[in-house]
């Protein structure tokens, strides 16, 4: 159970890490400003 | 020895013969470009003063005028000579009818070349024959099918030329030397199909297979550039290039191939044929599935409809993508044909599309989820289906919920405006988005499990793949929701690059998990073989569901396409002067188009019954042990 909730942790924060990557990179190239909300 | 070295010599011979005579068309038509390259100068040296030039309307850049302007026509028998009977409807039939076997000739040499590669490459000798013999299979359907395109492109120039000649007229004058390539370059497609049905059996072994296989890479190297001619003259039609305003040729060829169309038509085109012919396959399968007597011929055609299914599938992922960049450039090209395509006169057909694309994907998912059945060990998942289904049809419901509809005014103040006050925030792009990226990423998992359904992972790492794949695609699904949403609350201009985010997200699943499915299931404990033919009779009504589907939505695409010109044959070029000149209701579009797909489905059917009496086949007997085992291929041809 102690591994399980490891991995799920491991595997968590890669995912949002590489997810949010995607989105700000991909906006990025796009001359995009994805945190154009949280700026203003 | 010596004979079989000169075997392969000649082979090799063969090959670069055929190769050479293919290459001909090109070269005898390259003199023809040339002489449009040099017609300026001759015009020059007649004399300066004959010299005019003009301004590419899309490149903007200059060239001398070498082409006679389009025509003005008027209404009458010299312009758009008739029965009595609207020209437009019967050109549309032909030309549907002329696309729906063309695209199905160029998608199935494509598998069977896939499916030879992996039969040649493969190990297993029994898996090789099985391989073979369905590439096979595919290509001998696809042979009389071949014969009816040419038939129907034949009719297609006639209908061109007895009902429109002038428009007819013009476009072949503009495009005379790629038409010359293009019927030259049948004929060297025509040459190479029935060598590589016919020469099959004579090279099946060694060497010679892998020469077989190099006609069929030919083949589809001339398929896919037929197309891409052909679509040069439609893309012409919509966004018209190397012309000045009053339609004259300058000269150049390539910017009239090259429009600011032609690249995303391309795509979309060739994603779109290997859908659809992967369709037609699966449901010819699942015909002849419905039809078997024994069990073998069960277990052959549940593989074939498989596998058919699984690279009609693997082309439908993409075919969205393709679509949304194929608007973007409309977009880009000209923003009131954008506008009239997704918010204006044709707006309720891309509601009917989104119905057809949910269709497609949900009849996808019952297959996978019925496919799961034949597979010992996969009941595990059949019960988390029903949390795919309900993800499914949310995501189908958003995505088909249109933005405004069409009400009487008492309807209209009922509702208290032209939108719903709940329903209308789902009518926009940023909710649909996410509701198509929701259905392919669940279809994505269906994918995954499917593979996977009768193994277990004996990888050391099988807990941490596991536990990682199912935090990815939940992380998917909320990255992808997060992005539908956060679009409601940025202006239009950040708003539309989150698309670009979200796709990404779905192929990242599809990419990244397959490849994760396939590391941690190599070396995986089987729960039991794959029952090919055990499986239920709904799932292949879910494969012509698929088919059919497939088949309308081309329909309604290529029609929604052609009539976005509205009332030009050529975009801001030449006026359509004839009487229909004007955009049919929907319900009339969608009776034309349901017409060409019964007519499709009725002529195929012939094509499938013709390909039948050709059958001979041995008796052959199932492995003892085996049960549903897959029948073991004939050994001739």
């Amino acid at each position: 159970m102690g591994s399980a909730i490891l991995y799920g942790l491991i595997s968590l924060v890669i995912c949002i890490a590489y997810f949010t990557a995607v989105d700000h990179f991909l906006m990025d190239s796009q001359g995009l400003d994805f945190w154009y909300l949280f700026r203003k | 020895m010596g004979r079989v070295a000169g075997k392969k010599l000649f082979s090799v011979m063969a090959l670069c013969a055929m190769i050479s005579l293919l290459l001909l068309p090109l070269a005898v038509s390259l003199p023809s470009l040339a002489i449009g390259a040099d017609a300026p100068d001759a015009v020059k040296k007649e004399g300066e003063a004959k010299v005019e030039k003009g301004r590419d309307v899309y490149y903007k850049t200059e060239g001398i005028v070498v082409g006679a302007p389009a025509p003005k026509t008027v209404d009458g028998p010299k312009d758009y000579p008739r029965y009595n009977f609207e020209s437009r409807v019967l050109l549309w039939f032909a030309n549907q009818q002329h696309l729906y076997y063309g695209s199905f000739v160029l998608a199935v040499p494509i598998f069977c070349m896939v499916i030879e590669f992996m039969g040649m490459v493969t190990k297993d000798k029994a898996m090789a024959k099985r391989y073979d013999q369905l590439a096979y299979d595919f290509i001998k359907i696809s042979l009389t099918a071949y014969s009816i395109t040419a038939i129907l492109g034949g009719i297609l120039i006639f209908t061109f030329l007895t009902l429109y000649p002038a428009f007819f007229g013009y476009l072949s004058s503009i495009f005379r030397p790629v038409m010359h390539i293009y019927a030259l370059m049948f004929v060297a497609e025509s040459g190479t199909i029935y060598i590589y049905y016919y020469g099959w059996d004579k090279m099946k072994e060694g060497f010679l297979k892998w020469i077989h296989l190099s006609m069929s890479v030919v083949l589809n190297v001339i398929g896919t550039l037929l197309m891409f001619l052909a679509n040069s003259w439609i893309g012409f039609m919509m966004s018209p290039a190397g012309v000045d305003e009053q339609g004259r040729f300058l000269g150049n060829i390539w910017h009239v191939i090259h429009t600011a169309l032609w690249n995303p038509l391309n795509v979309h085109r060739i994603l779109g044929n290997m859908a659809f012919g992967g369709g037609v396959v699966a449901a010819y399968a699942a015909y002849k599935f419905l039809a078997s007597k024994t069990d073998e011929d069960r277990a052959h055609y549940d593989w074939m409809g498989y596998i058919a299914m699984a690279l009609g599938v693997a082309f439908l992922i993409p075919l969205p993508f393709a679509g949304y960049w194929l608007m973007r450039e409309v977009y880009a090209y000209r923003q009131q044909m954008g506008i009239t395509l997704m918010g204006g006169l044709l707006a309720w057909l891309f509601i009917i599309q989104a119905t057809m694309i949910g269709i497609l994907f949900l009849s996808t998912n019952y297959y996978l989820w019925q496919a799961l059945g034949r597979m010992r060990g996969a009941e595990k998942y059949q019960r988390y289906i029903k949390y795919l289904v309900f993800v499914l049809c949310v995501g189908f419901l958003v995505f088909i919920t249109p933005h405004t509809i069409v009400m009487t005014p008492a309807e209209l103040k009922a509702m208290g405006g032209q939108q719903h006050p709940v329903l209308g925030n789902y009518g926009v792009m940023s909710a649909k988005n996410g509701g198509i990226n929701v259905i392919i990423t669940t279809t994505i998992l269906s994918f995954v499990w499917y593979m996977r359904g009768n193994k277990v992972s004996t990888v050391s790492w099988s807990k941490f793949g596991n536990i990682f794949m199912g935090i990815f695609f939940g992380c998917a699904y909320v990255n992808i929701i997060w992005l539908a949403i956060y679009g409601y609350y940025i202006p239009a201009n950040v708003r539309v690059g989150l698309s670009v985010p979200q796709v990404a997200t779905t192929l990242s699943c599809l990419f990244f998990m397959f490849a994760l499915n396939g590391f941690m299931m190599k070396g995986a404990k089987q729960m039991g073989a794959i029952e090919w033919g055990k499986i239920s009779v709904r799932s292949q009504y879910a494969l012509i569901m698929l088919a059919t589907a497939f088949t309308w939505m081309r329909g309604l695409m290529g029609y929604i396409r052609s009539s976005v010109r509205l009332f030009w044959h050529v975009n801001e070029i030449m006026r359509d002067n004839s009487p229909w000149a004007y955009t049919h209701t929907v319900g009339f579009a969608a009776n034309m188009i349901s017409f060409n797909v019964l007519f499709f489905w009725f002529s195929i059917l012939f094509v499938f019954w013709l390909g039948s009496l050709g059958v001979k086949k041995a008796p052959v007997e199932a492995k003892a042990g085996v049960p549903g085992g897959a029948p073991q291929p004939v050994e001739g041809h």
